[in-house]
């Protein structure tokens, strides 16, 4: 796969150098893209959706490497193949006070492995998973962008 | 007790009376109070200006400081507390010649040009392990004071001193060191407001952070103090991730405004995913589900690293809905 080296313009922070990681999670992620239409033509659609969604994070953690608590906890909970769990639509109307106490309790709820994390090493453990999962999201637009139009 | 005092003693004999007289120092120190002790340090420190010494001087003066900020030994009127440590922080500010701070940074690796000033300075056996059997109950200070003061050992002076320092760096060393000099409060905040750069010497070896004045000085409140400005660290990285953050201000909104992106990010992936699947779907070959986007407004651009972009293009201006289907697996092929 051919590398990108075109800058972003609003990642040059040196810490946040994602291209590396970029590259590989659009190729992981329309590879498993790839296989799901060419296995799944006959599942049903939520089942499809399911597994895009579940290659969207399996390409986020699989670029993010195991470098990364929250990435390694992704992987983990990918690979013993339980359901993914994710924040519903309804519970945001479901809790109306925002301003608990607990934000750190929401946050870890939030961010895979963030149970086993302090408060410092979750406050980092966000930052990185904001990072890829704006990238992803940024991904998976183009992909949509690209095919619809 | 007594020892301690006598190696002081020493210390005192050590440092030539090349002592300016305090009203020297008086300009950046306004409330240096008068103290034998501390007045052996400052003359330290005014060598250093006129005339820089050896590296050892440096080592000198940590470990008298050492001396003066340990609470176990219980020697010093905690009135001295403050001050000593803050002379640590001199070669850090502008006071020294700039030339001192590789020197004092380059602390393990001259440890043989040490070894012998600081080992005339340790003086006796007795004083050496005076110092290294306290434990460091204090946590992170005596932690600090302890390593310095344990490399005083002449025989060893060299592997301990590059051993310690590098734990020094190499564990999260940076709270540590903050803490061990954030154990002085005082006067420090003056010069802090005019050298609030000089923090860190060249070679990063350590860094110091200015303690504010009137804070407590003990180890508890050093501990959650670095611990709080770690944590205000990382909400800043966060406050420049997130949009939008940057206009609010206070702990909980920007925390609140971080698990709302968060969950609105995690709401897209879904939404996304959903609108993946349906774009995929042999089924929708011929109905366009959703609103072409005119070729102006690519996405591709701002994505950097989409190889198959370029290339589906061609694709997408050439063909209809109907194709879509081949042109999915095409372009998939083609990327991968």
């Amino acid at each position: 796969m051919e590398s990108k080296s075109s800058t972003t313009g609003n990642r040059d922070n040196p810490n946040r150098n994602l291209h590396g990681s970029k590259t590989m999670m659009a190729s992981h992620f329309l590879r498993a893209l790839f296989r799901i239409q060419q296995t799944s033509t006959s599942s049903s659609s939520a089942g499809r959706s399911r597994r895009i969604r579940r290659a969207a994070y399996a390409s986020m953690a699989y670029s993010a490497g195991t470098r990364r608590a929250w990435s390694r906890a992704l992987l983990r909970k990918l690979r013993s193949r339980a359901r993914l769990r994710f924040p519903r639509r309804l519970s945001r109307a479901a809790t109306p006070q925002r301003r608990d106490m607990d934000q750190a309790q929401v946050l870890r709820k939030l961010v895979p492995g963030g149970p086993s994390m302090d408060d410092c090493k979750l406050l980092e453990e966000t930052a990185d998973y904001i990072r890829f999962l704006t990238t992803q999201v940024r991904l998976m637009q183009t992909v949509m962008d690209s095919v619809s139009s | 007790m007594t020892e301690i005092i006598g190696f002081r003693g020493r210390y005192m004999q050590v440092c030539p009376s090349r002592s300016p007289p305090i009203s020297e120092l008086k300009n950046p120190l306004p409330h240096f109070p008068k103290c034998h002790r501390a007045s052996t340090v400052t003359s330290l420190l005014d060598h250093r200006r006129s005339d820089p010494l050896p590296l050892g001087a440096w080592n000198r003066l940590v470990v008298d400081a050492s001396l003066h900020s340990r609470p176990s030994l219980g020697m010093d009127p905690p009135s001295l507390m403050p001050r000593l440590p803050e002379m640590c922080r001199f070669p850090m500010l502008g006071m020294p010649p700039p030339e001192l701070v590789p020197r004092v940074g380059r602390i393990g690796g001259d440890a043989s040009v040490e070894e012998s000033t600081v080992t005339e300075q340790c003086g006796g056996s007795k004083g050496r392990r005076r110092r290294r059997d306290p434990p460091s109950s204090g946590g992170a200070t005596e932690d600090e004071s302890s390593k310095f003061v344990s490399t005083c050992s002449g025989n060893e002076l060299a592997e301990a001193e590059a051993k310690r320092l590098k734990a020094i760096k190499s564990t999260d060393g940076n709270d540590n060191i903050k803490s061990e000099a954030e154990a002085s409060s005082g006067i420090c905040n003056k010069l802090a407001a005019q050298n609030p750069q000089t923090t860190e010497p060249p070679k990063q070896d350590y860094i110091h952070v200015r303690a504010r004045r009137g804070q407590a000085t003990d180890s508890h409140s050093l501990s959650e103090r670095a611990r709080r400005e770690k944590i205000s660290e990382r909400m800043k990285i966060l406050q420049d991730l997130v949009p939008g953050c940057n206009k609010v201000i206070g702990k909980a909104s920007v925390l609140d405004e971080i698990i709302n992106y968060i969950q609105a990010l995690q709401h897209q992936v879904e939404f996304l995913s959903m609108k993946l699947e349906a774009v995929n779907s042999p089924m929708n070959t011929t109905i366009e589900v959703f609103p072409s986007k005119d070729f102006s407004s690519q996405r591709y651009n701002t994505t950097s690293s989409l190889a198959y972009s370029s290339q589906t293009r061609e694709y997408e201006q050439g063909s209809g809905t109907e194709w879509l289907h081949m042109q999915v697996g095409g372009a998939f092929e083609r990327v991968t």
